[in-house]
């Protein structure tokens, strides 16, 4: 039997990388799913493959920093599938160059706007944009996705690190106010993870350095955190609110 | 496919309330479970009931305060199954009349230390019992059952509140030195629960009364927390170790 069977996902951020993990693995789990990406083709090309596997899902192009773009991807699903069950609050923007490793006042004040403007108030956008429809079933589970580095403190990285763990600010506050409608929100926190397109030789390195920090000392995958996803997305976590789970093979014991 | 297909669990404490409802859970999961509890009688009875179910099941009558007694535990799993998979150390003293509910000071020394003996060093002794197995095997799941109480301090608990800290602690310990064995360690702390044993009025009303705190405002009832705990015995959480996760509707927000 599928855990996931008749629910409707949104995975912002689906069209790559562990968010299209994320895509595969509950749509296995049964569940019709929508790859929002801002990169439309890319978004596209997920759906496809999941159709060709006889796997339900939809590509909508979404800005989630744009409040018209989030209102239009909510309605859309509705039109499509009649029904959000399920947000997974992926996209973000993490990576060089778009995002720089510097001291933080040597971060350019409008990349920390910008950073803010998907990583923190695209959650609350698209947030905004679902729960409606959510109250009206009396049932949703809303997912966000930090980042170990807000236990690390990570140095260099202060816009990236500020945002996530406004995430996790947000996860409890929704979960309170929420509660009621019995939509719960949680947020995952993953520690450095090697999302497939990252191959460079400098990073790869970087990322055997970190897994000596864990306990279960190899590199991160994908394919590490689609079980919590799913798990998440499931009615097995139905009296789970408010809570972060890390998810870093053990480096930030919370 | 069964999630937790053939693998062999012990669940210590499992003759009653929550407990009992983590054996019938696993064993509907496809695992073949081990009952122990120190009130032999009602282990076999569980026992029996899950082979009514066409689930294979073991009972053992053990106190898991008793180092010998943890360690004939461990050989009549090996020697019925042939291998341990998971531990769910879920064992406690926590219920009155065994437990008062009194000022730290007036709490009598030899009930603090009854405590410790079976909510700590039960912990220990069962874990130290299983870890040979899981190593040789080249892995496990652990899953140590602490308490919601830890993070709100309840008072006039002083030693079952400081006993599911140390269940946290260890925990974390556990997770680092093991990881290398691939063998998982993870907390629950559940909020307060009604368990089927339990049912006076005013004990009702206090669940009540606690119930209005979270943000999904009802009771918890044992049901509330099997999810997690399939989760944390499956593959799914294979990269997730040294976490504890709050199972409470939210009131906690951790």
């Amino acid at each position: 039997m599928s855990r996931l069977e008749g629910r409707v996902i949104i995975v912002t951020g689906g069209g790559q990388g562990i968010g299209r993990a994320y895509c595969q693995r509950l749509a296995q789990d049964g569940a019709s799913v929508v790859v929002a990406d801002i990169d439309g083709a890319k978004a596209e090309s997920v759906a496809r493959e999941l159709n060709q596997l006889e796997l339900e899902a939809l590509a909508l192009p979404t800005d989630v920093a744009d409040v018209a773009s989030t209102e239009r991807m909510a309605q859309a699903t509705i039109d499509r599938f009649g029904r959000i069950d399920g947000l997974v609050n992926n996209a973000a923007m993490f990576q060089r160059p778009a995002v720089m490793r510097a001291p933080f006042e040597d971060i350019p004040v409008d990349e920390w706007d910008r950073v803010m403007a998907v990583n923190v108030r695209g959650v609350f956008l698209c947030s905004r944009a679902v729960t409606p429809q959510m109250k009206r079933q009396g049932y949703g589970k809303i997912v966000n996705i930090s980042s170990g580095t807000v236990y690390s403190g990570t140095p260099r990285f202060a816009h990236y690190v500020t945002s996530k763990a406004g995430v996790i600010g947000f996860t409890r506050v929704l979960a309170k106010e929420l509660g009621e409608y019995n939509i719960t929100v949680n947020a995952v926190a993953p520690g450095l993870t090697q999302s497939l397109e990252d191959m460079d030789e400098a990073t790869f390195q970087q990322f055997e350095q970190r897994s000596l920090n864990r306990a279960i000392k190899r590199v991160q995958t994908p394919q590490d955190l689609v079980g919590t996803i799913s798990f998440l997305c499931s009615s097995d976590s139905d009296f789970i609110t408010g809570q972060t789970l890390v998810v870093d093979g053990g480096v930030a014991l919370n | 496919m069964p999630r937790l297909e053939d693998r062999v669990i012990i669940v210590t404490g499992g003759a009653q309330g929550i407990g009992r409802a983590y054996c019938e859970r696993l064993a509907e999961e496809g695992a073949r479970v081990v009952v122990t509890d120190i009130d032999g009688d009602r282990a076999e009875a569980v026992a029996n009931h899950l082979r009514g179910l066409e689930a294979e099941a073991l009972a053992v009558t053990m106190d898991v305060a008793d180092q010998a007694a943890t360690e004939r535990m461990a050989a009549a799993a090996i020697e019925r199954f042939g291998r341990i998979d998971g531990l769910v150390n879920n064992a406690a003293i926590f219920q009155r009349p065994a437990l008062s509910r009194v000022p730290f000071e007036q709490i009598p020394l030899d009930e603090w230390d009854r405590v410790m003996a079976v909510n700590l060093r039960g912990v220990f002794l069962c874990s130290r019992a299983v870890i040979p197995h899981m190593k040789r095997q080249g892995g496990g799941k652990i899953v140590n059952i602490s308490s919601g109480t830890v993070f709100s301090g309840t008072p006039w608990y002083a030693h079952y509140v400081t006993s599911k800290a140390g269940v946290i602690g260890f925990t974390r310990v556990l997770a680092k030195e093991l990881g290398e064995h691939n063998i998982n360690v993870n907390a629950i702390a559940p909020g307060q629960t009604q368990s089927l044993d339990e049912i006076d009025d005013t004990r009702m009303q206090a669940f009540e009364r606690v119930a209005q705190v979270r943000a999904i405002k009802r009771v918890q009832v044992p049901e509330d927390l099997l999810g997690v705990m399939t989760f944390l015995c499956s593959s799914d959480s294979d990269f997730m170790t040294g976490q504890t996760i709050v199972v409470d509707g939210g009131m906690v927000l951790h």
